[in-house]
């Protein structure tokens, strides 16, 4: 999952497109998936997000997290058929008795929410791997006025996570070369042999985030207006595709009041 | 006895890749003895961190094998090999987690299962090898850096492993801190411990260790005795190292009464003296 929430630098046409056109599209993907709850509607929000990603050529960086979502979109599919009981009964989970009936429905709207999660978490992780932090940063001060604060404390969350995997995995390290071993079965013994690892990086973040906050105000954070070196511009191809995507929007919308897209 | 004459450590035919493509470590094969004190030396990212941390089955090769005492590291647990190779990390505070000094120390001991008294025993005899005897009920966040580093030693020092590997020991040590922390490497090198140590400072090189291994991008430049090695400036330059300055003014000086290979100031002042007695002097 590491790799999954960093930036990752190539050159396709997504990367070069401007960081509030890829937001917009992440929201319209959200919209799209919460509008609908049609199972074929949602299949094609999920192919279109697949397609953006190759598009943008980070399908393969994404895989290993495309993996794990898996797993949890099954789960849900699972769920969904065992407790939906509307529809036609296709078969008895239990075989030979009439209990935990598994409908037609019940699959179709499990289908249906495993596909809706899966676009949206992806839909994000490919706003998150195409974009550079500092870009989008910029465009939620600058376009949609959110205070610079909070923009920043959104952007170090994001930064924190894999220097913070890379320090559970060299504490890990340590204890495990001074024979440390994490043990067995017994759930107790199991909490206890985590405290080698909680207690170092508890320690390690909050040294970290005294010297960072040094290191903000040695650099004038909160000094004033802040002006930039860069400001990202809009192109043809940004307003042509917001205008695009505004335009689908509105459509299914209007589909959505009209009763299409819905179960 | 076949024990006595395979090598404590074999590498064979290493290769190693993290996530990225690209190869860190490209076959590379090494032979480590018992009771050697070896310097692994490079330039940064020349993959000597990786290296070692094969020897404790931190990592595993992603193809060739790593034999400890003859016992390949790959199906090994690094708990298990850590009865045999002690690792002792740059940053003391990837470790440190006890509030005392004594308990830290105690950590490794217990995880051997070490009888009470014996841990109680070990771990006053690390603590005054470290020369921190007085701090047993310390609490560690109040000793300076240097010292929790001694603290990270100690701790891997009580465990008696017959290989004790160091990444950096004295990197961010004044030279008071870096000369006890390596003299207290010497003391055990002459217990009969095996000692694999990295570091960026050439003088330590020619005062601690016996052979040298130069990285360069991941392959073995040179593989020799310390004083072949800093002989060969040219082969130095190619990892962007430079020998010691007292190395560097005895090629300086020339050929005849001066040799190349001179790594002390020591051996340099018996030098020019016999060659100012024999009137043959560079140095009038
Ligand atoms: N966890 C990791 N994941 C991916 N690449 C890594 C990782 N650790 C190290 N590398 C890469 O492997 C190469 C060798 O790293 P290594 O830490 O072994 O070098 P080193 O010789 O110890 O350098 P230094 O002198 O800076 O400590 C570097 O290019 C580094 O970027
Ligand atoms: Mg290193």
């Amino acid at each position: 999952m590491a790799a999954a929430v960093e930036y990752i630098q190539k050159d396709s046409p997504v990367h070069r497109l401007n960081a509030a056109t890829k937001i917009f599209w992440a929201l319209f993907t959200l919209a799209c998936g919460l509008l609908f709850n049609d199972y074929r509607y949602l299949l094609g929000l999920l192919a279109s997000v697949l397609l953006v990603a190759a598009a943008g050529r980070v399908l393969k960086n994404l895989l290993p997290a495309i993996t794990g979502l898996s797993v949890f979109a099954l789960i849900l599919l699972l769920i969904q058929a065992l407790f939906y009981d509307q529809g036609q009964v296709i078969f008895h989970l239990i075989p030979q008795t009439s209990y935990l009936p598994v409908t037609n429905y019940g699959i179709l709207s499990g289908v249906a929410m495993a596909a809706r999660m899966l676009s949206l978490v992806l839909s994000f992780l490919v706003l998150l791997a195409t974009t550079r932090i500092q870009d989008m940063v910029l465009t939620m001060v600058e376009k949609f006025k959110m205070p610079y604060d909070y923009a920043f404390m959104f952007m170090t969350t994001l930064r924190f996570i894999p220097t913070f995997l890379g320090e559970v995995r060299q504490i890990t390290d340590a204890q495990k070369a001074r024979g440390h071993a994490v043990e067995g079965f017994n759930p107790f013994k199991k909490i206890r042999s985590y405290a080698p690892v909680t207690v170092p990086l508890v320690l390690i973040s909050l040294n970290k985030a005294e010297n960072m906050a040094m290191a903000m105000e040695t650099r004038g954070y909160g000094g004033g207006r802040r002006t930039y070196f860069k400001e990202p511009k809009m192109r043809g191809a940004d307003y042509l595709l917001t205008a695009v995507l505004l335009l689908l929007l509105v459509l299914g919308v209007t589909a959505r009041v009209k009763g299409l897209g819905v179960m | 006895m076949t024990a006595a004459r395979q090598p404590l450590i074999k590498v064979e035919n290493l290769t190693y890749q993290y996530n990225g493509a690209q190869p860190v470590l490209k076959n590379i094969s090494l032979e480590i003895g018992r009771g050697e004190c070896l310097a692994v030396i490079g330039q940064n990212g020349s993959g000597k961190t990786t290296l070692v941390k094969h020897f404790n089955g931190l990592l595993k090769p992603s193809s060739g094998r790593v034999y400890i005492n003859g016992r390949d590291t790959g199906p090994q647990k690094v708990s298990t090999l850590a009865r045999t190779v002690g690792y002792v990390f740059q940053n003391p505070d990837h470790q440190i987690f006890h509030d005392t000094v004594g308990k830290e120390v105690a950590f490794g001991l217990k995880n051997l299962r070490l009888p009470a008294e014996e841990i109680e025993r070990r771990v006053n005899e690390a603590l005054e090898a470290v020369g921190l005897t007085g701090h047993y009920a310390t609490y560690p966040f109040n000793l300076s850096k240097g010292q929790r580093q001694r603290v990270a030693l100690a701790s891997v020092l009580a465990m008696h492993t017959e290989v004790i590997v160091l990444d950096e020991p004295t990197t961010g040590q004044d030279y008071r801190e870096s000369v006890q922390i390596m003299e207290m490497v010497k003391n055990l090198h002459e217990k009969g411990h095996t000692i694999v140590f990295i570091t960026h400072d050439m003088s330590l090189v020619a005062r601690y260790a016996a052979r040298t291994v130069v990285l360069c991008e991941g392959e073995i430049l040179a593989d020799a005795p310390v004083r072949a090695v800093f002989a060969q400036p040219e082969l130095l330059a190619r990892s962007y190292l430079k020998p010691p300055q007292i190395t560097l003014l005895a090629q300086e000086l020339g050929k005849r009464a001066i040799p190349p290979d001179v790594i002390s100031v020591r051996e340099m002042y018996d030098l020019l003296q016999k060659a100012r007695a024999d009137k043959i002097g560079c140095c009038g």
